[in-house]
């Protein structure tokens, strides 16, 4: 096998130059006119047998197509002793003399340079006509650092422990979500992210400091690492979780997302709040539109929640999209409301209480299906209605305007009403791969015109855009007054690990499914560039 | 006689493609899937085997592609198949509007 030109090439170009590969390759194999591809589609057949087969090549010495896997070719070449011709797929030059393809430089460059010309002509991304080479001074990082790492199946490559520092296991959990989202991963370990000068040296950003965590766990060290910096930080910018009591793992979620939001740009507080400002407008609404930030948190988990407030008197939609990180659902219709004469009366006053009983065991399906069902919302509370100009009563409907990369579902087992607090452990079923079409503003619309719409689940869409998998659930266990978190992680594509604090073992996917489930987190599983 | 006007038919329905440079997007859409699910990978693995066996020196071009064309060609995930389908169809019904 050549990887370089031979002499029989070498004698060609001598005589006859480039010219006749140049004119080939500009129609037939990277066409970048209408012009060319007319010409492409009318001629590129083989001249014997009129068919446009799949291996195509052009004499390069006379006006001759020939199908290579019918030897036309070959046929071609040996009668005439025409021995060189132009493979018309890929544009590779095949000697007949020395039975192989064979590969000149300036012919490689002319192609490179018309391939990059016919992409563009077709808004296509030219990046697969390239490969890597490494630049002199890459080629020297290479080598003064020898040691590499091989990916194989089974291989524990960026799973470690974290060390409870003293009731951080919510923390815990979500750092290790974070570090198991794809995305997020690839966003970091490219070293993306380019800090403030001023933040990076001050070690205040919260960013920087996934960054390094992302070193850590991808390191290979198998000992467990202790995120006391992370801790620090995470104290230092959303003062309500700091402290050592136990915290809600979605709020620290939250927060987290917000701080990493937030450091993305290295903006301090006020300067983030005049270009919001300066963005939104005198009133202050934000119009419809998703967050204007560009950072790496917006990328992958902002979406949009549309509300749609229907009024009951004129039909008129009302509709306003909010930014979301994560979406809230509730597990059910829920109990009525508590009093001292009913059967619950064995726990009036300790303040929780744990009963399975109360909410049927549910799907995520399910919640999904309430939490976009039309609302009507009571007499009680009418909205103004912009066009009756009066107070009427409505419905109010809300749906997925704008999927993000990563949705977080956040089922609410926790109950914070006067009186009591309460967790609900109810089993509730989630899917490994879930069609997020149904929810969508847009299967809404197609619904329009009725007055109770109801979501149908459209079956079998070929479209992959919603489809999501599962990549990390975060459990908690215990009661509301005292309780652990753990959580489980997808790492490579269907290898699930349990993450308890420092202890990773493996997990298999049923058990995972079968878990409580608090938070979930599914990836989307085709990305498309925007 | 049915095989000639399905050669007839898939020559012009290639024509087309070719034409309204949608052959193109469609190569960059399968190359992105395949590249996706791994099965560019797995074909390059494929190919280092074969041509561990057969020795550098010997191998040529013609080699590879029969030994691997048939694997390639069965390990094509079904919803890829679909997807690539699913545009074309798309793509003539546009056509036969126009």
């Amino acid at each position: 096998m050549t990887i370089m030109s031979c002499q029989h090439l070498q004698n060609y170009k001598v005589i006859h130059g480039s010219s006749q590969f140049r004119i080939i390759h500009a129609y037939f194999v990277a066409c970048s006119s209408p012009d060319a591809r007319k010409r492409k589609a009318k001629s590129g057949v083989c001249h014997l047998c009129h068919f446009p087969s799949f291996r195509l090549h052009a004499c390069l010495y006379c006006v001759f197509f020939g199908c290579y896997s019918s030897k036309h070719i070959h046929d071609h070449a040996e009668r005439k002793g025409h021995s060189l011709a132009l493979d018309m797929t890929y544009g590779n030059i095949y000697c007949f003399e020395c039975g192989d393809y064979v590969y000149d430089l300036e012919f490689e460059q002319i192609a490179q340079s018309q391939n990059t010309k016919s992409a563009k002509s077709l808004c296509l991304k030219p990046i697969h006509f390239s490969t890597w080479e490494p630049t002199e001074m890459e080629a020297e990082i290479l080598r003064q650092n020898p040691k590499r790492r091989k990916m194989e199946s089974r291989s524990t490559i960026g799973l470690r422990g974290l060390i409870n520092l003293g009731n951080t296991c919510f923390m815990n959990c979500i750092v290790q979500a974070l570090i198991h989202t794809p995305v997020l991963r690839d966003f970091f370990l490219a070293d993306k992210h380019n800090c403030q000068p001023l933040s990076a040296e001050s070690g205040q950003c919260l960013v920087c400091e996934m960054a390094r965590l992302f070193q850590e766990f991808y390191s290979g060290n198998r000992t467990p690492h202790i995120p006391f910096r992370l801790l620090h930080l995470v104290w230092t910018n959303a003062r309500h979780l700091a402290g050592y009591e136990q915290q809600d793992a979605h709020e620290f979620l939250i927060a987290a997302l917000d701080v990493l939001h937030r450091h993305c740009k290295g903006y301090t507080d006020d300067k983030l709040l005049a270009i919001n400002r300066f963005f939104t407008g005198k009133n202050g609404t934000t119009a419809g539109n998703p967050h204007h930030c560009n950072c790496i948190i917006d990328q992958i988990f902002t979406g949009g929640l549309q509300s749609d407030v229907t009024c009951q008197q004129c039909n008129n939609v009302s509709t306003t999209i909010d930014p979301i990180w994560d979406i809230s659902l509730d597990l059910g219709p829920g109990p009525p409301l508590p009093n001292t004469n009913s059967s619950s009366s064995s726990s009036p006053t300790s303040g929780f209480t744990n009963s399975p009983g109360t909410y049927e065991s549910t799907s995520l399906i399910d919640c999904l299906k309430r939490f976009t069902k039309p609302e009507h919302l009571g007499s009680s509370a009418k909205i103004k209605c912009s066009i009756c100009k009066s107070y009427q009563e409505s419905t109010k409907q809300l749906t997925m305007k704008k999927l993000p990369v990563v949705a977080c579902f956040h089922l609410k087992r926790f109950e914070h009403s006067t009186g009591y607090h309460k967790k609900i452990s109810t089993f509730v079923s989630f899917p490994e791969e879930l069609d997020m079409t149904p929810f969508m503003s847009s299967s809404r619309n197609n619904n329009n015109g009725y007055r109770n719409q109801i979501i149908q689940e459209s079956a079998k869409s070929l479209s992959c855009e919603n489809k999501y998998s599962l990549f990390a659930v975060v459990n908690h266990m215990g009661t509301i007054e005292c309780g652990h978190y753990t959580c489980y992680i997808r790492q490579h594509k269907d290898q699930w690990f349990k993450c308890d604090d420092h202890l990773i073992t493996r997990a298999d996917l049923p058990t995972v499914l079968k878990s409580e489930g608090y938070l979930l987190f599914y990836h989307k599983q085709i990305l498309e560039y925007q | 006689d049915m095989k000639r006007k399905d050669a007839q038919m898939r020559a012009t329905i290639n024509q087309k493609l070719i034409e309204t440079g949608e052959r193109e997007r469609l190569k960059e859409l399968l190359r992105t899937r395949l590249i996706e699910c791994g099965w560019r990978d797995q074909l390059k693995q494929h190919c280092k085997e074969v041509v561990k066996q057969k020795g550098l020196e010997h191998i040529t071009v013609d080699d590879l592609v029969s030994e691997i064309t048939p694997k390639g060609r069965a390990l094509v995930p079904d919803n890829v198949k679909k997807e690539l389908l699913q545009r074309i169809r798309t793509f003539l019904a546009q056509q036969s509007n126009i």
